[in-house]
């Protein structure tokens, strides 16, 4: 199987992931993304030398992925190349700041390394905290979470469009490899020559099957302005996740919980 | 009750200037008409029924649905009446679930929940599809995005049915299905296709279409039959209306092949 059609592959999984029906994926979609926005929030707001705190955060998507059934190597595989890159976020702080901060075992830590494992602790758990949402949510859900808090149609309505159109653009561009591999049989991947005329018909093509998209939603009464979102019924026990999430991240905030236990045990 | 009826007058289009794809089209349509639209390819058939819905825009003449003339600020209107089956299902279908898709138009005209249920169970059971429901659109075979994407219409129960090549990727029972569903549906409907077979089953008047123009307009029965007619036009009789008998030879009735190094 191509690339491509593994990156295809891998959104519809995802997508089937987010149709389950597990107790996580039966919470309501409100309550999930309010949850998922005040964690990002916390998550963010500590400061850039506070990694005990930070780490004490990692409580919530460690503790979800256990409890609503999601597999966390599968998360990690399918952010494999996502997660590098936000390591990579504040991989020069070392080089900056010199300043020795802390010992542990005996190894000094400077101000910039502490700063730079925040950074990616940081990065780390807000991508695992959305991918959460995004494995137990579908995407039309989240867009109807989105209108009822009152976020403008239009931008509800382009994040929508972008999530179809990638998976437009990805099947394009896995037919014509597919086409092409057929008639360049023994050749590894696509010849530099034909690199152009590839993307430009790539373009071509998915922007003529998006527009016919388009065209296709307006004939139903999309009119492109307010996107309509079938959202069941905020039930008792959507608010008491809500409730009881909020309460617990803002106490994992407020309270170094890492620091709280180290303390016991010195 | 409202008579539906389309009126076309003076019709022309082109996607570039010089390569006219409809030229001057005038033409009626009312309410229990089954209109076959036929011709060869690139005769003009599916932009035909494109420029109907608004998809694209004349550069000339009128086209008005129920007195209502078809411009960008009646769009809404009109589409809420016109049912339209794109040539390719697979940009007619966009939610992740049949069943989403099918929603789609009932939930985008405000239509409450049940009775939004309601349309998605009968117009899946029109297409016997009940069983893919909950199947993402994209597990889909052809000929099951097709009727998926029928589906998607019918739940909008259009006083008007326009479809492009509807027959394209269906097995034979799926096709006698689309048949009876088309013949059940008595307002007016339009249907772009080369299968001229689905256009006998279904039609009660056919319009045959040549370079941008109606090159012929009459009964079904009069312009399918006429071999002379289709044949100067780009197209062949009905299979159905062939007399030609197709046998299989067995061994037996083969006459001795011939050699391709025949003695002289």
């Amino acid at each position: 199987m191509s690339r491509i059609s593994n990156a295809a592959n891998s959104m519809a999984k995802l997508d089937e992931l987010a149709r389950q029906d597990t107790w996580l994926n039966r919470i309501h979609p409100l309550a999930k993304l309010i949850v998922t926005l005040l964690y990002l929030v916390l998550a963010v707001s500590w400061k850039p030398r506070q990694l005990t705190g930070i780490l004490g955060m990692a409580l919530y998507p460690f503790l979800l992925f256990e409890i609503g059934g999601l597999s966390f190597k599968g998360a990690l595989y399918r952010l494999r190349i996502v997660l590098p890159v936000v390591c990579l976020v504040g991989i020069l702080n070392p080089f900056f700041d010199r300043e020795p901060v802390l010992t542990v075992f005996g190894i000094t830590l400077t101000g910039g390394v502490l700063t730079m494992l925040s950074l990616m602790v940081k990065g780390i758990l807000t991508v695992l905290a959305s991918y959460l949402l995004i494995a137990s949510t579908p995407v039309e859900s989240v867009c109807g979470a989105l209108s009822m808090l009152h976020i403008p149609g239009i931008l509800v309505t382009e994040f929508l469009l972008i999530c179809r159109y990638v998976s437009v653009l990805l099947d394009e561009a896995d037919r014509m490899t597919q086409a092409y591999a057929l008639r360049a049989p023994g050749q590894k991947g696509i010849a530099r020559i034909a690199w152009g005329s590839m993307i430009g018909q790539l373009l071509l093509r998915s922007m003529d099957r998006a527009g016919a998209l388009y065209q296709s939603m307006c004939m139903r009464g999309f009119q492109g302005e307010k996107p309509l979102f079938h959202m069941k019924r905020f039930r008792s026990c959507d608010l008491l996740y809500l409730v009881i999430w909020s309460a617990v991240l803002i106490l994992l905030r407020v309270f170094p919980v890492l620091e709280l236990v180290g303390r016991l045990f010195v | 009750m409202s008579h539906i009826h389309i009126d076309i007058a003076d019709l022309s289009f082109a996607y570039e200037k010089g390569s006219q794809i409809l030229d001057q089209l005038t033409v009626s349509f009312h309410e229990h008409d089954a209109v076959g639209i036929i011709g060869a390819n690139g005769a003009g058939k599916s932009t035909f029924l494109k420029l109907i819905v608004g998809l694209e825009t004349a550069q000339a003449g009128s086209i008005r649905i129920e007195e209502i003339p078809v411009e960008k600020k009646t769009l809404p209107k009109i589409r809420e009446k016109i049912g339209y089956v794109f040539q390719d299902s697979e940009t007619q279908l966009f939610m992740t679930t049949v069943r989403e898709d099918v929603a789609f138009a009932p939930r985008n005209y405000s239509l409450p929940e049940d009775e939004v249920a309601r349309r998605v169970a009968h117009a899946l059971d029109l297409v016997h599809i009940t069983h893919l429901a909950d199947k993402p659109v994209h597990k889909l075979s052809g000929g099951e995005k097709k009727l998926a994407s029928i589906a998607t219409i019918l739940s909008m129960t259009p006083d008007i049915l326009l479809m492009d090549e509807p027959s394209i990727a269906l097995d034979p029972r799926n096709r006698k299905n689309l048949i009876s569903i088309l013949n059940e549906f008595d307002h007016l409907k339009l249907i772009a296709s080369h299968d001229l077979d689905l256009i006998w089953d279904t039609c009660n008047r056919v319009i045959l279409m040549d370079q941008g123009r109606i090159a012929a307009d009459g009964l079904t029965e009069e312009i399918l039959r006429n071999e002379a007619l289709l044949t100067a036009h780009g197209l062949e009789l009905p299979l159905s209306l062939t007399n030609r008998m197709v046998t299989v030879q067995g061994p037996a009735d083969k006459p001795p092949a011939k050699s391709p190094h025949r003695a002289p």
